[in-house]
């Protein structure tokens, strides 16, 4: 045992000198560190290393080092990193709590550095709406760096299939509805294709609502929920393909889940509403089928046009240590990232849309879906954010609407637990927050 | 010469049983393994998968044609081999500092009376009892005051401090305790002193119990990813574990390549569980000493 | 020197050299560990979102959870029904294998090996693959079950979409992991000295005779351990719930922990986050304080004179 002992003890030392590597930084250059989510081993690591690397290259007072996290690992790095004063100088975050952020004093204002840089930034190539979510005390602290959309897939050759064309593709509910009908494939007792749902992808209650012109809060943040619009609305989506049980339904919908598989891209639906990602997956996928994309329908012509969409926020850290190097470097790095040639390299490296609008449309030049949801991207609108529930929309929401879709309360029910929760959360919020 | 008369058909018929009751094992084993390997059979089969037959989903079990090469790409897509270098450097750290550490403890709480004891023993089990997550913070705080940041420190000098042993402490507390007095007492009286004691009698008598802890804390620190996403700042110093998970993307992502690199970190661990099973086999069970 | 002296000093020098041994865990609980669990206690009284400052609230947390959170309470419900249940289930499991897996035939070290897979395989993979196997319409366990349902005239069990259900087939998911005590308790059966199995075959004793009789008996410090192991280990159950089911259906796995993470993660309410956990260890310590008292059933043989 003894013997074991010092023989790991020795293996372990050896290769912890082994492991000793030179440091091979630019040492006289100031370092600015940047985090992003394209770790190495991604498919948009090469892509991201050259951005970096040609900004690197183009200068010679900074030397930005760039540090890849997974998708799903980065918002536990980051917040660890925020909470403890050793964020990045600059790196990524979700744009609709920055103002939680602002407040706290961690990020710098970005409005004050372009006051002194005016031409740095392009700021009428972004969106407005998302350029709000950004603002704290009619300052911007982030900026907005890429966008989502949430459009209506459709897959043609299955409407071909049953004697549909491009010319019907819904627009308003009723019409959704008719088209759908006439897609559904069932064997026996199995459902084999489905025409659509409007609780598969992404789509979402509160997108649904937000059509209407019915949210789940007024303007101080009290829960609603209440009006019979609020249960119309679920009951309508509840009661879509009331012809399956729920159980056809979920094993239908469970097929497709298992290794997380999208149904639109496996072609099981013939319409889907899903987020621009959906593009990319099918792209990457090599998928051969012929498919448009197009707005989400709308209840009726008075519907409004509007689809849940969010995105990215690149900011700049103040770890509160005086570093102006660092910031005067970040905001270089800030000005590069943002730049019309560069937002383009980053759309054709991670798939994504980005804020640049003037860019977006010069990549999607010629391409017909990317053109499409682009044209959405301005339909957008991000969920409000709302302090005593972040996740008013998942976390607190999911519970009571599924519980409604399996039928074990009815849609008024469920809505009415919801907001007895979200009530509960609220006074107990305000009971922690007395100022 | 009339009693093995007497005795072999009776020795004939325990053979016979042993045959029988063996093979019945052997069919209850087998039927209970396929349960068992079947995941590694799902894991092995998506590891060969190409990406049009990821797409089917379930309605495709078997790859059509085996990829093969999707082991190479995923060896190839990331640094393996310096992930790899730093994943063992933590781990072998790890292991000797668990082990170190647990063993004295549980020394102390088996065989030793000293003052507190009992109330120590209750303070170890309730460091389990505290959700890691709510002092993550205060954690990754303190170790940015050291200035342990950018360094592989956070994940290594712990172990030897009994940092996540608490576990182990309490296992080999039982096995220690399991081991005879008439052993220590007699080394004392032979003029031993509790250092001898502890390695000359204690832990080679508990080859089971320390492979057993040496196995566990493998697993923990080889298959742990959180901890160095969290405490290690240098992308260099990265484990394979960490590494790996850059396979997953935000929209799914390579699942294919996901599981071969997953079949390949599990290997060292089945190899390592398999050599220290055969401890097991082999045992000590104490043949010098009459109970 | 008088031998009462000599007893007292002896005692003394244990008494040091007892806390030499334990001094590098002391030593890492000390300097390492204090500082965090302070500042988690302290957490515990304040708001914190983990960005701005924290600000003193006093009890409030611990008032707001205990009288109006509804999903305290259910939560904690919940746990209680999986501590109970799993545990002993663990057990029973664990100790079965180990027995089965204990007997000297070719090939042990393959099964043995076999069994302890599921331990080893990724988590993404097994939670595919439990999802796939649970499904209750097209899952293969409901395909094998397909003729019992048929004889009994019943429905097909709906596992973990069914909030009646849910809980114990996490639960049942869990014991596939049951080769990690398994190891422990075929450790515990190798300490077992061979001279009492010789001495109880001379006496005639079978298989089941000596298992009751020797090996159970033998076995109670790592059967103890894995006991109090199992309940400090199911009161924090998560990841579990958190990987397949999303604490669903209808909140029904939806375990302690598991609201413990979302009101830090989703909530960002570290101090409230930080009040659950400390009123879990003092629940958890009091159930452990009180299951240490088994002791005195555990069969030591080093205790033995």
């Amino acid at each position: 045992m003894k013997k074991l002992l010092l023989f790991l003890i020795a293996l372990s030392a050896s290769i912890a000198i082994l492991g000793c590597d030179g440091n091979t930084e630019e040492q006289e250059k100031i370092q600015i560190d940047f985090w992003h989510m394209s770790p190495v081993g991604s498919e948009s690591y090469t892509g991201t290393k050259d951005i970096i690397n040609a900004f690197n290259d183009s200068q010679d007072t900074y030397f930005v080092k760039g540090t890849g996290y997974g998708f799903w690992d980065y918002w536990d790095k980051i917040a660890v990193a925020i909470s403890s004063r050793t964020a990045p100088d600059i790196g990524f975050s979700t744009i609709d709590d920055v103002p939680i952020r602002a407040e706290a004093g961690v990020l710098y204002n970005i409005s004050d550095l372009i006051a002194s840089d005016p031409d740095g930034i392009d700021i009428d190539e972004l969106y407005q709406s998302q350029l709000d979510f950004a603002t704290y005390e009619d300052d911007l602290y982030a900026l907005p760096f890429s966008a989502t959309t949430r459009v209506l897939y459709y897959n043609l050759d299955m409407f071909e299939a049953a004697g549909l064309t491009e010319a019907d593709v819904p627009t308003t509910w009723s019409e959704l509805e008719t088209v759908a009908k006439l897609l559904d494939v069932v064997e026996g007792d199995e459902i084999q294709q489905l025409g659509f749902d409007p609780t598969y992808g992404n789509a979402t209650y509160h997108g649904w609502l937000w059509q209407t012109g019915l949210d789940f809060f007024d303007d101080d943040l009290n829960p609603t929920l209440n009006t019979q619009g609020h249960i119309d609305v679920l009951q309508w989506m509840i009661d879509f393909n009331s012809e399956y049980s729920r159980s056809q339904l979920t094993a239908f919908g469970d097929a497709n889940a298992m290794l997380g598989i999208n149904p639109f891209a496996g072609e099981r639906v013939a319409m889907i509403v899903e987020v621009d990602g959906l593009y990319q997956i099918i792209k990457n996928a090599g998928a051969t089928f012929n498919y448009g994309v197009t707005q989400i329908p709308v209840p009726d012509e008075d519907g409004i046009r509007v689809n849940w969409g969010s995105g990215f926020s690149v900011e700049m850290y103040d770890n509160g240590k005086g570093e102006d190097d660092q910031k005067a470097g970040a905001w270089e790095f800030l000005k590069y990232l943002m730049s019309y040639d560069v937002q383009m390299e980053l759309a054709e490296v991670n798939g994504w849309i980005m804020a640049h609008q003037g860019a977006m449309e010069t990549v999607a030049e010629g391409n017909p879906i990317l053109e499409r949801l682009l044209e959405e991207v301005a339909y957008a609108v991000d969920k409000r954010y709302v302090p005593y529930a972040p996740s008013w929309h998942g976390n607190d929401w999911q519970p009571y609407y599924s519980q409604a879709l399996e039928g074990e309360l009815s849609a008024a029910e469920a809505l009415e637990a919801a907001r007895n929760n979200y009530l509960q959360k609220k006074a107990n919020w305000e009971a922690t927050h007395q100022d | 010469m009339t009693e093995t008369v007497l005795k072999r058909p009776k020795y004939r018929s325990r053979k016979r049983r042993r045959i029988i009751v063996h093979s019945v094992l052997h069919i209850v084993l087998v039927l209970c393994s396929f349960v068992f390997v079947f995941p590694f059979l799902w894991m092995l089969f998506t590891a060969l998968k190409t990406p049009a037959e990821l797409l089917k989903g379930i309605s495709v079990f078997f790859p059509a044609e085996p990829q093969w090469q999707n082991f190479v790409s995923a060896v190839q897509k990331i640094p393996f081999f310096m992930y790899l270098k730093n994943s063992l450097i933590i781990v072998l750290s790890v292991m000797t500092g668990t082990i170190f550490s647990a063993t004295t403890a549980a020394y102390a709480f088996a065989k030793l009376k000293w003052k507190g004891r009992d109330k120590w023993f209750i303070v170890m089990l309730a460091t389990m009892m505290l959700p890691i997550q709510v002092i993550l913070i205060p954690t990754f705080v303190m170790y940015s005051w050291i200035g342990w940041l950018g360094t592989r420190l956070p994940m290594i000098v712990p172990a030897f401090f009994g940092g996540g042993a608490a576990f182990y402490i309490f296992l080999l507390r039982q096995f220690f305790k399991g081991i005879p007095k008439e052993m220590t007492e007699s080394a004392i009286i032979d003029g031993a002193n509790h250092w001898q004691i502890f390695t000359k009698i204690m832990l080679p008598l508990s080859k089971p119990a320390i492979m057993t802890v040496a196995l566990f804390t493998f697993m923990g620190a080889w298959n742990d990813y959180f901890g160095p996403l969290i405490f290690l700042s240098n992308p260099d110093h990265w484990t394979l574990a960490l590494g790996l998970r850059s396979f997953q993307t935000q929209y799914g992502g390579q699942y294919n390549l996901m599981m071969a690199a997953s079949i390949l970190i599990m290997l060292p661990t089945l190899i390592l569980f398999f050599l220290a099973q055969k401890t097991f086999i082999e045992g000590i069970k104490f043949t010098g000493i009459k109970g | 020197m008088s031998k009462a002296t000599t007893v007292t000093k002896l005692k003394k020098q244990e008494n040091l050299i007892g806390y030499l041994f334990a001094s590098p865990w002391l030593f890492g609980l000390i300097v390492l560990g204090i500082f965090p669990i302070f500042m988690s206690l302290f957490f515990s009284f304040t708001n914190y979102n983990m960005i701005s400052a924290p600000t003193i609230v006093g009890f409030k947390n611990y008032e707001i959870l205990f009288t109006n959170d509804d999903l305290f309470w259910k939560s904690l419900g919940n746990t209680i029904y999986h501590v109970v249940i799993a545990v002993p289930l663990g057990i029973v499991v664990g100790v079965g294998l180990a027995l089965l897996l204990n007997n000297k035939i070719r090939g042990m070290g393959v099964y043995r090996t076999l069994f302890y897979l599921p331990n080893v395989v990724s988590v993404v993979a097994m939670t595919l693959l439990w999802l796939w196997l649970f499904q209750p319409n097209f899952g293969l366990i409901n395909e094998l079950f397909k003729p019992l349902y048929d004889l009994f005239d019943m429905e097909p069990l709906g596992w973990y979409l069914d909030q009646k259900l849910s809980k114990l087939t996490l639960i049942l998911m869990g014991l596939w992991t049951a080769g990690g005590s398994m190891v422990i308790y075929l450790a515990a059966m190798q300490d077992i000295p061979v001279t009492l199995y010789e001495s109880a075959e001379i006496d005639g004793a079978g298989w089941l005779k000596k298992t009751i009789y020797i090996t159970l008996p033998l076995m109670t410090p790592s059967i103890f351990f894995n006991f109090i192991m199992g309940l400090i280990g199911s009161f924090q159950v998560f990841t579990i719930a958190y990987i397949m089911t999303s604490g669903g259906p209808s909140r029904s796995t939806y375990y302690y922990a598991y609201y413990l993470f979302d009101k830090m993660m989703i909530d960002k309410a570290m101090g409230m986050a930080s009040a659950m956990a400390w009123i879990l260890l003092v629940m958890v310590l009091i159930v452990t304080i009180f299951a240490l008292r088994l002791n005195k059933y555990v069969f030591y043989l080093g205790d033995e004179s």
